[in-house]
């Protein structure tokens, strides 16, 4: 039967990207339906339970800044805040939460359910409905159909799902729950490219059987950093410790002689592992040089003993797990309470989806988070957060958003995902960028919160603050350039101590923070140069704008002159046999990727100027053709 | 499609095409060479700017005007004419400069140079015709025209610019490239991956690595402003079975006998290599050994060697002797040439055979019949070469495609000295990763890709990463 009310947007899934799809849907006003296996994992945080980090963070202040959840609720279940970077400059520092599990879900939980618009309901997707090539709604598992124009898929963890604990293995999705088989069948069914990757976890252990007395503290920062623009300290919970520990010469041996028994080193698991997450066996047989690795010991709640052991992820049987875990310090009497795994699950090729995660095969349906082979929280955030943006504009037949490269990690994500793919699970890394001087965890608002704003993303209270910073910056830096030090003068002479040489020649203020060994509070403290803005916030920004002005520049110049060629788009079904010149080899990969423009074009690898430049002699024929 | 937040705003469209990064481009119009006169052509915003400061004055468009060509110093470079064209009405449909001078290369670099300095860069090859194409300057039928000229082009340049360098210079450009990679993949594991125990940011060793690829830099910079980059020359290479007359050959366009020249089959052991002039333009003439099959060691050596020198060729001219006719042999030799390298046939010992020296096209590429014994023939070889190595016409060849190598030396080298100053003067580790990444592009212009994926894939090769 179908259900009685339709839906302008319907998302599937209820992790990170199908809550930060279905949120933005409903706060453009469209009528949303989350469907979800399970009500209460909603918002679940499956792996580890830290939310940020390097080029992670960013992503997370670029959600925020749109109105997405995630970093509110960072806001509200975090128990050790931490500034990675904080000595390396405003561009690469970056803000990481450990969080109550618990506590995260309840944040999320109570977001979706007090959200207009948005109605959820607790039932297993089974089947697309799908018309002419367009998606037209969905079946449940006991055969409801929920109808509506447009889909949004954030069924990632995990599709087609198969677990390994030594030689042993089994279907299932995410541990404790079944895997999506039904659906992961279905979509087989479809043209779309089918990959499948591996991920692993390490086993977790119940914390009143550690001894800490052994371990490392690893206190968060004081004062304890905010998430979201507008969080307040005020909104965190009790804050607790991290501790750091490391494997030895005895866990490495446990580790070689269980290695017969490893799903991975006797060739049982297929898919591909990230490179950069390696298990603790690969660890140690990558890198047989390295006596010792470290391990991040994380609570996982304020109400749970249950602690995860960042960094001895493994596959290897229980009974090798054991001994290993059992062999480093801290760890000698320690109780496993879940064992670690390795689980192999299905994605999809993300060449075959548009810059607005629309996939190019069936209109109104739309692919976010793991399913496009990402791993991380935040990375399946970001993507939920466009593809819910994006289905709410198709509905109302208004033209797809997308970040660029230039204006957002988001924008790298997706553009690295749909011009590249990818070969192991994706995770963003600040050297993925680069506009990366621009792309600050600090100017998040700056780039996005007016777009959304004026897409109908961000609500009139968040619109507000901003436009109350952004005057207040404005208002600052116009201060700075007009106020002037003169030489010889008693602020002249303070000035001296501070910068170690005399003033020569009259300065601005604006000059002298430029200067390297200058900061803004330095500078305020003369009596002159006072008062200074009472926003921390606003005080970072001037400071950041005004040191990094000459590269901020200069990136803007490139952005700039790269600006023809993102405005110059490519026919969805340009013919590229009909292009003259193009090497075989490199018809082939833009027939694959089928560019949206000239720019993301050039940035397909092996794709070179001139074939760039052949390109736009045909796209000119054509259009003199046309015309 | 995907519109940018700028758009929203009604900001307007530049009237410029799409092909056009907003750059102005320059490039040699003539061939070099040491003709009379040689053009230099400059096209883009900045075509007016370059001309006042060239010339000292406000120039009338379209007016041809004698006058000196000043350097940044004031001093005169060259007496010449130059001529501007106010776009839209020029070829390029931008503002065009021309400035025409004595066409010797060295003056012509000095120009170039001139005009780089003040913010033109080297065109890319087919560049000011697809402007001129996306600016509604030339016809759909001339479109035909510029896709080969991109092509083909682009294709013979990249391959000979960097193949024919001597082995030395592209090895050191090499060394470059590793030495800048591993620096990169300090710096960028330092800033992704702060909780790893390394923090090479603070290591005493990253200040030397960056040394040394300045030193480096400076270094391989020095020898191209000796010369030895853009007079190198092109290589030639002679091959063919042996006595099909390889030697006479070379002797000939060498004018003098460096090879023993004998009727005995494998006299030529070894490599010789002359460098003969064309028109001014220099070639290196590579004569190798006989290629077949031998029991001699000294002689399979020598064989080994002819193909490596292949391997850096520009051109391969194919010796045999006519009388014999091209055989089975000769179309072995083809077959085991790289792809897309050209070749001209020889046809020698014409006095012997009868035939004449007349330019044909065959199946295998243009033939030309010769007797290097007695002369004959060597003009018309001569000018066919002149013709096919771009020295002649106006197209892109390996000395544009060479220049602009040493541009992106010069860019590369600028960005790590001015990371250099990052990382010492301010321990600004991200502006250091910012001015390698500037680095590496200006690189990625001579040696190919090198992009953010590979960097990654190098640094978690290099180190255990990620908890």
């Amino acid at each position: 039967m179908f259900y009685q009310q339709r839906f302008d947007v319907i998302v599937v899934g209820g992790g990170h990207a199908g809550t930060e799809a279905a949120l933005a849907a409903a706060r453009m006003g469209r009528r949303t339906l989350l469907l979800t296996h399970n009500i209460e994992t909603l918002g679940q945080m499956s792996c580890n339970p830290a939310i940020g980090g390097i080029g992670k963070g960013h992503l997370v202040k670029e959600v925020d800044a749109l109105d997405g959840i995630m970093a509110r609720a960072a806001d509200r279940a975090g128990i050790q805040f931490r500034i990675l970077n904080a000595r390396k400059g405003p561009a690469v520092r970056a803000t990481r939460a450990q969080c109550d599990r618990v506590l995260y879900k309840a944040a999320v939980r109570a977001a979706l359910e007090n959200q207009p618009n948005l109605s959820l309901f607790q039932q297993a997707v089974d089947d697309l409905l799908v018309e002419n090539g367009r998606v037209s709604g969905v079946i449940t598992q006991m055969g409801l159909k929920f109808a509506a124009p447009t889909v949004v898929l954030t069924v990632g963890t995990f599709l087609g799902g198969k677990i390994h604990i030594g030689l042993e293995n089994y279907a299932g999705g995410r541990a404790g729950d079944p895997p999506a088989n039904a659906l992961a069948r279905r979509l087989r069914e479809l043209p779309f490219t089918v990959e499948r990757l591996k991920t692993g976890t390490p086993p977790r252990i119940d914390g009143r059987s550690i001894n800490y007395s052994r371990l490392q503290v690893q206190p968060g920062d004081e004062p304890t950093p905010v998430f979201s623009y507008l969080g307040r300290r005020e909104e965190h919970p009790r804050q607790v410790n991290c501790y750091i520990t490391a494997t030895n010469a005895r866990t490495h041996d446990i580790i070689r002689e269980g290695l017969s028994r490893s799903p991975m080193y006797t060739g049982v698991i297929e898919g591909v592992g990230p490179r950069y997450c390696p298990s603790v066996e690969d660890k140690v047989m990558r890198f047989a040089d390295k006596d010792s690795h470290q391990i991040f010991v994380e609570p996982e709640g304020l109400e749970t003993h249950e602690v995860y052991p960042n960094g001895i992820s493994t596959s290897l049987p229980f009974d090798v797990q054991y001994r290993l875990v059992r062999s480093i310090a801290g760890f000698e009497q320690a109780h496993i309470i879940r064992p670690g795994y390795a689980i192999e699950y299905d994605f999809f090729d993300p060449r075959d989806l548009k810059p607005s995660l629309e996939t190019k095969h069936i209109g109104g349906l739309y692919f976010a988070g793991q399913i496009n082979g990402t791993t991380g929280y935040e990375e399946a955030a970001a993507q939920g957060l466009i593809a819910g943006l994006n289905a709410a504009l198709q509905v109302k037949d208004e033209e797809p958003w997308s970040p660029g490269r230039e204006q957002a990690y988001m924008g790298v994500l997706i553009d690295d995902l749909i011009t590249r793919g990818t070969q192991e699970p994706y995770r963003m890394f600040t050297s993925r960028a680069e506009y990366r001087l621009l792309l600050r965890e600090d100017n998040a608002d700056e780039r996005l919160t007016e777009i959304g704003y004026r897409l109908g993303l961000v609500s009139e209270s968040r619109w507000q603050a901003w436009q109350q910073k952004r005057e207040a910056i404005e208002r600052e830096e116009q201060r700075l350039r007009a106020t002037w030090l003169h030489p010889q003068t008693p602020a002249a002479q303070r000035l001296e101590t501070l910068l170690g040489q005399p003033l020569t020649r009259e300065a601005s203020l604006m000059d002298l923070l430029r200067r390297p060994e200058m900061s803004y509070s330095k500078l305020m403290a003369l009596e002159q140069a006072g008062p200074a803005v009472d926003q921390a916030q606003v005080a970072e920004q001037v400071e950041i704008r005004a040191k990094y002005a000459g590269y901020i520049e200069r990136q803007k110049n490139e952005i700039e002159r790269n600006r023809r060629q993102a405005d110059t788009p490519i026919p969805q079904h340009l013919d590229y046999d009909q292009v003259a010149g193009l090497s075989a080899e490199v018809r082939q990969k833009l027939q694959r990727v089928r560019p949206a423009t000239i720019e993301q074009a050039g940035r397909i690898p092996g794709v070179t100027p001139a074939a760039i430049s052949l390109l736009l002699v045909h796209l000119k024929r054509l259009r003199a053709a046309g015309s | 499609m995907v519109y940018h937040p700028q758009d929203r705003t009604g900001r307007p469209l530049t009237a410029a095409g799409p092909g056009d990064d907003g750059d102005t481009i320059a490039a040699q119009a003539t061939p070099p060479g040491r003709g009379g006169v040689g053009i230099i052509r400059v096209s883009g915003p900045r075509a007016g700017a370059i001309a006042r400061a060239v010339t000292g004055k406000e120039l009338s468009p379209r007016q041809a005007e004698y006058l000196p060509f000043f350097d940044s110093g004031g001093e005169v470079l060259d007496q010449g004419i130059a001529l501007f064209f106010a776009g839209p009405h020029s070829f390029t449909g931008e503002d065009v400069l021309e400035l025409q001078g004595h066409g010797g290369p060295v003056i012509m670099d000095m120009l170039l140079r001139r005009v780089q300095e003040l913010g033109a860069r080297m065109a890319r090859p087919g560049e000011f015709s697809l402007r001129a194409f996306l600016n509604d300057k030339l016809d759909l039928a001339q479109a035909e025209a510029i896709a080969d000229l991109i092509d083909s082009s682009t294709e013979a340049a990249a391959r000979s610019a960097l193949k024919s360098l001597r082995g030395e210079f592209s090895r050191r450009i090499e060394a470059l490239l590793e030495q800048l990679i591993e620096l990169r993949v300090f710096v960028e594991s330092a800033i992704d991956f702060p909780e790893e125990e390394i923090d090479f940011l603070a290591d005493p060793q990253l200040r030397q690595r960056l040394d040394r690829l300045a030193n480096s830099l400076q270094d391989v910079l020095a020898a191209a402003g000796q010369g030895c980059l853009l007079r190198e020359g092109m290589n030639l290479v002679i091959l063919g079975r042996p006595n099909a007359g390889k030697s006479s050959l070379l002797n000939r366009l060498a004018g003098r006998d460096s090879a023993i020249v004998t009727a005995v089959p494998g006299t030529t052991r070894d490599v010789l290599r002359e460098q003969i002039q064309l028109d001014g333009m220099p070639v290196n003439v590579i004569d190798t050994a006989g290629l077949r099959d031998s029991g001699d060691e000294v002689e399979r050596e020598g064989m080994r060697r002819a193909w490596e020198e292949v391997g850096r060729a520009d051109r391969v001219l194919l010796v045999f002797d006519d009388s014999t006719g091209f055989g089975t042999q000769e179309k072995a030799i083809l077959r085991r040439l790289p792809a897309g390298l050209e070749v001209t046939l020889v046809r020698n010992k014409i006095d012997l055979s009868g035939g004449d020296s007349r330019w044909r096209q065959t199946d295998h590429g243009p033939s030309i019949g010769i007797s290097a014994r007695e002369g004959l023939g060597l003009d018309v070889l001569k000018a066919h070469l002149k013709q096919v190595m771009g020295y002649q016409g106006s197209g892109d060849n390996v000395f544009m495609a060479r220049r602009r190598h040493v541009e992106a030396l010069e860019r590369a080298r600028a960005a790590v000295e001015r990371g250099r100053r990052q990382l010492v003067e301010h321990g600004a580790g991200e502006l250091l990763a910012e001015e390698l990444r500037q680095a590496q592009q200006a690189l990625n212009e001579i040696t190919g890709e090198f992009d953010n994926e590979a960097l990654l894939g190098r640094i978690f090769a290099s180190f255990c990463i990620g908890k």
